[in-house]
């Protein structure tokens, strides 16, 4: 607003009627209108008129009587008015408008501040913080003087009482930042420079007489309700630190005298003054500890994160200025500030954490004894309590104890080695490690989860994160729920290995490891923390000095850690029951019970197996299964330790993470990859294949050893398997060396475990093909494949489309006559003459040595040493395998097995299902459960892929179809209908004139009409159009043939 | 479980691969990297002289000088990363394996193809004595290296009839500076030859076959024989230089290719054409074990100074054993 009276003059010419009015008649309308005009008047005028105006004001204030509150409320925010834009340059005039404002609020009565309206407390406060403000220069430091002591001390408790016992917010918090105001620690700008040590003394002297009042009143406010709103808490938490850290400055304390100085003021308030010597700081200082406990225990859990940050600044001013004279507070301030280290909110967190750094670098905690002792002394009775606070407290009371735990670590740095080198302490801290790690290992999900494909290693390390813990398995514990206590272990776990004696740790909790199972699990858990932790490349370290694990040393401690963790006993647990070795022993007992299908139905074995000998718990299977993914989620984190430097441990490690990728177990298969993955970056492969193919050798050798030794590894030939699909044509001298072995083991086991040797066959002869493509017979396969024209007689005959002419009848017939003649045996130069021809040796040209026998190329001669133990697993007894090899071979060689199989095998297999057909037809809904029903199935379902691999002649295909066409009628259990027709989809491919011609035999929908008139009709036994017990099959696969 | 399982047999610590080609001629050098990991080099039927690095567990280098020929024999010269390779290519190279070189810096021609592997004397730095099969099918030729000057010729008498040298060993008693030849030959016998002199100072008949192999202990004056045939056998030197035979082994299955006392002379291995690697008790020939691995004929066993046992074989593999596992 525009000053209309510039001058003093003018002012007082429109002022002094309404100040002449108001001394005369006190009431609130005469104070507003000389508020009205004084709105009108410059700022200048008003100084020149302050004491005129003033007096009025006063008067009616100091005016003997009862007076109303509205009309004191309007005088003060007057005069408030008047002190905002003026100075006040006189000491007297200051003190007295102090005391003046100061007994608005005075009750005769009692000690609390008087019941007026809140308006007019505010008013007051209000006035007061006016007042202060407005005192000229160095007036407000001649204030504070020991006179005002009396006056001073009324405000104050005046001001706390407000602000303790007041319901309205507004007026707490004006009634706070009047204190501060008053205390001089407002952070306005309008204040005088900073005090110089004399002034700081007597400032000091002074206010330490209101130091009880003031910390006593606010711990209350500051412990009270949470309810009551942070911003209260937070300033009272600033005035108590800020008044707490002045009056107990170490650095005043010091310069303080034994004996107090005679000082020239009266009696009375002498008595009032305090003089801080030792007896007093240490009484203090005892008093304020109680308090500033209460404040700790009530603050670092407040919900609002402000008030916790204050927190931080309470820690840092308190221990900086204070450290001496409040010496028993160091360790609890020192607890505060290291539980809010990992607190929720991340600014407290960074305030923290730079206030620790602050420390760190000013060597507070170094170089101070007494802080660096009481840090090692608080970590030593944590350790000792700790076992016992990780069974008693709840998830949030483990948070901040662990936080706790984690902060002393950081802020004692290499010194945490004081509290470890001694045995009883390290004990505790590992016995309350292990116990609050155990993991609940109930749930039955992880057992039963199972892999069914065989080919998962497709995962490209790209997908994952470069952390290994980013991609952990959730795991679930027995004493918390909490993930936040789980990342807080590991935090404490990492610094460990970063700052402890890592030897010392790994050597402690290796020997817990291999104490009990019990604490296996756990004590793998923190290993591989441990390790993360000493790579030093997580860790935020606040002793920017010390000295890492040297990788040289860090190599050699993972070596011997993995060396444990893939020992016999640790890594080849019972995670399920085996089907394989449990189906032979199942067989020895029990012979009738061959046919349970090898495959990964293990619900099926475990039913047998209670009674055949005690089988492994799901808890413990549980447990074996996580203490195997713990390891393998170890070794991914020693490699991400390590670096490149893992490369030399790949040697002993890829062998056995890569057979667990393989595992039956979900979990562990899925863990074990991605340990894969994180050895592939940390080793520098871009994908899993590269990582297997570049290091084939280890693997060779792990493969090779291990099957000398096949009943302890029974997977040994799944590792060969996934290195063969992920192996190329370089490989091929390494490959042919292992099979050497694997082939010298299959003699030696062809009555056990074939099963799994016929699949490494298959894979080996599948990658040899792969990579030495023969494009004859590539075509030849494809052909087969296709199902086009690989057979004798498949011409796709005409009759079947519409358009049919005479010569497409001729042509069919020539077809036909000619195929019977082969049929027939009168095998002339056919064009089969190119499938039949066995691979032809390619000799190499340039051989230097003539009267040497050019050896066979090396694949070749591997093909032909595989074929010849496949010929030995035809008789096996095991039907499964029989077929298996049967399939394997059939695809790879069908001509020189053809005539094998249906001399020797097709009779007796087409024999048994005609046989059984009738006894399966009548059999009620338990007959699934016999084994001539498996074996039926068995047959039925084997028998299609054969027909189609081994490219069957007609003939045979003949006795096929009538042992399985008997199967299609609907009488038979529908399991093996399928089977069946699963059979003569094959046909089909392979035949489908006389697969379509037999099914119509059987049944045919509709009546043919001759294409030309000369042709006689068609007549089938099926056209009756009479429905029968095939007619449902049949129909599903003429369907198909259409 | 039930009962508790016997014992499984013992693994090779590792294998290596890769040679392509049946293995001849192993010899460990120490301190070629990081410590406590020796460098082992292979020589391979189809010439070729792998370096393997025991760290990584892999070929670091492949020499190739003898023009496809067998190695037969390999040694590293004390000092300044030198290696000889002795090649059926009747050529005996010397390689500077210095800084990551591998060079052949000297070739020495061998006038005899047989079967016989060479020997080295090392007197003083730089001369070293180098013994190799003469021109004479029956002769050892004795050179002063690396001047390459021939110091003489070992020829027996001729109405011996000890048939061609089969195995040298130079060696130097600790009392006399007088280079000594220890000589297995195709007769059975071995003989000791005083190189200075040129004569024969005892000879003793202890094989029926011809020798394949020997090694001697200076320190206990005592040595071992292989031969062809089923039997090894211990004979021992008095003082008066006379070669005695102190005992013979008896072995299930004949044929010894190499045998190799460890440099810390407690035990020895034997390569066996049968296949399997036996580990004697040095001095009392206790047999410790039989380590079968290999699919073919054992040609080659070596020790390395921290104990590894190496051994190489036709089946193109080189087997490494920790022969007492760390506790």
């Amino acid at each position: 607003m525009m000053a209309v009276f510039d001058t003093p003059e003018e002012a007082f010419g429109v002022l002094r009627p309404v100040c002449v009015q108001l001394t005369k008649t006190q009431t609130v309308e005469n104070v507003e209108h000389l508020q009205t005009r004084l709105q009108a008047v410059s700022d200048s005028a008003l100084q020149e008129l302050q004491q005129y105006i003033l007096f009025p004001l006063r008067f009616t204030l100091k005016t003997p009587g009862p007076k109303r509150e509205r009309l004191i409320q309007s005088v003060v925010e007057c005069l408030t008015f008047v002190l905002s834009s003026t100075c006040v340059k006189e000491q007297e005039l200051l003190r007295e408008l102090f005391s003046e404002l100061s007994a608005c609020l005075y009750s005769p009565s009692s000690q609390k501040p008087a019941a007026v309206s809140e308006e007019l407390k505010l008013a007051v406060i209000q006035g007061l913080s006016t007042l202060m403000h407005s005192a000229y220069g160095d007036i407000i430091l001649t204030f504070y003087e020991p006179s005002i002591l009396p006056r001073l001390g009324f405000a104050v408790s005046l001001l706390l009482g407000l602000a303790e016992q007041e319901k309205s917010k507004q007026i707490k918090i004006a009634a706070l930042k009047c204190l501060q105001v008053l205390l001089l620690q407002c952070d306005c700008q309008d204040h005088p420079r900073s005090l110089d040590e004399l002034e700081q003394k007597q400032l000091g002297d002074l206010f330490a007489s209101f130091l009880p009042g003031i910390s006593t009143t606010l711990t209350r406010v500051i412990t009270g309700d949470f309810k009551q709103g942070h911003r209260i808490v937070v300033s009272s938490l600033k005035i108590f630190y800020k008044t707490v850290s002045f009056i107990m400055a170490d650095e005043q304390l010091e310069r303080i005298s034994k004996v107090q100085a005679k000082s020239a003021v009266e009696h009375r308030v002498a008595e009032l003054m305090v003089h801080r010597e030792a007896d007093w700081v240490k009484n203090t200082g005892d008093k304020l500890t109680i308090l500033i406990k209460k404040i700790i225990e009530c603050v670092s859990v407040h919900p609002h994160w402000k008030v916790r940050l204050e927190l931080v600044e309470l820690v840092e001013d308190l221990l900086l200025k204070c450290s001496q004279s409040l010496v028993e507070s160091a360790g609890p301030l020192l607890k505060a500030l290291v539980g809010l280290v990992n607190d929720e909110s991340p600014e407290v967190q960074a305030q923290c954490n730079k206030v620790l750094r602050h420390f760190a670098d000013q060597k507070v905690v170094v170089v101070n004894k007494a802080l660096a002792d009481i840090l090692s002394e608080s970590l030593h009775s944590l350790a000792t309590s700790l076992p016992r606070l990780m069974t008693s407290q709840d998830d949030q009371g483990k948070f901040s104890t662990l936080s706790l735990l984690l902060g002393y670590l950081k802020l004692l740095g290499p010194k945490v080695n004081f509290v470890l080198n001694s045995v009883a302490h390290l004990q505790r801290l590992s016995k309350a490690l292990i116990q609050v790690l155990e993991l609940d290992v109930a749930d039955i999900k992880i057992v039963e989860e199972r892999r069914w494909n065989s080919d998962g290693l497709n995962a490209s390390p790209k997908t994952s994160a470069t952390q290994p813990w980013n991609h952990i398995q959730r795991r679930y514990f027995r004493f918390f729920t909490d993930e936040r206590i789980f990342m807080l272990l590991r935090q404490v776990c990492q610094l460990l290995g970063y700052y402890g004696h890592l030897y010392l740790l790994v050597d402690h909790f290796m020997e817990l490891y291999r104490q009990s199972v019990v604490y296996r699990k756990q004590a793998a858990m923190i290993l591989n923390e441990l390790v993360t932790g000493a790579a030093g490349l997580e860790v935020e370290d606040l002793h920017e000095k010390h000295i890492k694990t040297n990788p040289e040393e860090l190599r050699e401690i993972v070596t011997s850690i993995l060396e444990e963790y893939t020992s016999q006993e640790n890594w080849y647990l019972v995670t399920c029951i085996e089907t394989e070795e449990m189906g032979e022993e199942l067989m020895v007992e029990h012979p009738g019970l061959q046919a349970i299908p090898s495959g990964e139905h293990t619900s099926q074995v475990t039913s047998f197996l209670a009674f055949s000998k005690p089988s492994p718990t799901v808890c413990s299977m549980n447990s074996n299964i996580w203490q195997i993914c713990i390891q393998l989620e170890g070794i991914g984190q020693f490699a991400y330790a390590l670096g490149k430097d893992f490369c030399l441990l790949l040697m002993s490690t890829l062998y056995p993470v890569l057979e667990k990728a393989g595992d039956q177990t979900l979990l562990i298969s899925q863990v074990a990859t991605s340990t894969m993955m994180d050895i592939c970056h940390a080793c520098g492969y871009d994908s899993l294949q590269h990582l297997i193919n570049q290091n084939s050798d280890y693997l060779v050798n792990g493969i090779s050893l291990n099957l000398r030794h096949l009943a302890l590894h029974p997977h040994t030939p799944k590792v060969l398997e996934v290195m063969l699909r992920n192996s190329d044509a370089s490989l091929l001298p390494l490959v042919a060396d292992v099979v050497q072995d694997v082939l010298a083991t299959l003699d030696q086991f062809y009555d056990k475990r074939a099963a799994s040797f016929v699949s490494v066959l298959h894979a080996l002869l599948a990658a040899l093909a792969q990579w030495f493509p023969d494009t004859g017979h590539l075509r030849h396969l494809q052909e087969q494949s296709l199902g086009e024209e690989g057979s004798h007689l498949n011409q796709r005959p005409a009759t079947l489309e519409n358009s049919t002419t005479a010569e497409d009848i001729e042509q069919f017939l020539l077809n036909y006559l000619k195929e019977k003649d082969v049929a027939d045996g009168n095998v002339s130069d056919f064009d089969n003459e190119e499938e039949e021809q066995p691979v032809p040796p390619k000799v190499e040209e340039n051989d230097t040595h003539p009267d040497v026998e050019p050896p066979l190329p090396l694949q070749i001669q591997i093909a032909m040493d595989v074929m010849e133990r496949c010929i030995h697993l035809l008789s096996d007894t095991n039907l499964q395998i029989r077929l298996k090899v049967l399939c394997t071979l059939g695809s790879k060689c069908g001509d020189f097995l053809r005539s094998r199989f249906c001399k020797d095998v097709l009779p007796k297999l087409a024999g048994s299902l005609v046989t059984q057909a009738p006894i399966s037809a009548r059999a009620g809904p338990v007959y699934s459960h016999t084994l001539a029903f498996k074996l039926q199935l068995a047959v039925l379902q084997g028998l299609g892929p054969l027909c189609e691999r081994l490219d069957l002649g007609e003939g045979d295909l003949n006795k096929v179809a009538d042992a399985c066409l008997i199967y299609l009628s609907a009488k038979q259990p529908v399991k093996l209908q399928e089977a069946a027709r699963s059979v003569f989809l094959h046909l089909m491919k392979v035949d489908p004139d006389s697969t379509w011609f037999l099914l119509s035999e059987l049944y045919c929908p509709m009546q043919f009409t001759p294409p030309h008139p000369s042709l006689h009709p068609v007549q089938l036994r099926g056209a009756s159009g009479q429905q029968n017990l095939y007619t449902a099959n049949v129909l599903h696969l003429l369907k198909e043939l259409q | 479980m039930a009962a508790p399982c016997p014992l499984p047999p013992p693994d090779p610590q590792f294998v290596l691969r890769g040679t392509q080609s049946p293995v001849h001629a192993l010899h460990f050098c120490e301190g070629g990297q990081a410590q406590g990991h020796p460098l082992l080099f292979s020589g391979s039927q189809s010439g070729l002289v792998h370096i393997w690095s025991l760290r990584m567990r892999r070929a670091l280098a492949t020499l190739d000088g003898h023009g496809g020929q067998c190695v037969t024999w390999l040694q590293t010269l004390p000092q300044e990363h030198q290696l000889l390779s002795q090649g059926r290519d009747l050529k005996l190279c010397l390689w500077d394996l210095a800084e990551g070189r591998n060079a052949v810096v000297d070739s020495v021609h061998l006038e005899n193809v047989g079967f016989c592997r060479s020997s080295i004397l090392v007197q003083g730095q730089p001369r070293w004595m180098l013994a190799v099969p003469g021109k004479g099918s029956d002769e050892v030729q004795i050179l002063e290296m690396p001047s390459k000057t021939s110091v003489c010729t070992l020829k027996p008498e001729a109405d011996a009839k000890l048939g061609m040298p089969m195995c040298l060993r130079l060696w130097q008693a600790d009392c006399s500076p007088r280079p000594l030849l220890l000589a297995g030959y195709e007769d059975g016998s071995v003989a000791l030859w005083d190189v200075s002199e040129q004569k024969v100072c005892s000879r003793i008949a202890c094989h029926e076959e011809p020798v394949m192999d020997l090694d001697f202990d200076s320190q206990k004056a005592k040595g071992i024989s292989g031969s062809a045939g089923k039997a090894l056998a211990v004979w021992s030197l008095d003082g008066q230089q006379a070669l005695q035979v102190c005992g013979t082994h008896q072995l299930t299955n004949p044929g010894i290719a190499e045998v190799t006392i460890r440099p810390d002379r407690k035990i020895l291995a034997t390569a066996g054409w049968d296949h399997r690697i036996r580990v004697f008790q040095w001095r009392k020939m206790q047999p410790l074990a039989v380590l079968a691995f290999h699919s073919a004929a054992v040609q080659c066993v070596a020790f390395a100074a921290n104990g590894l046992l190496a051994a190489g074989s036709k089946d193109q593999r080189i087997s490494l054993w920790s022969l007492y596992p760390r506790a």
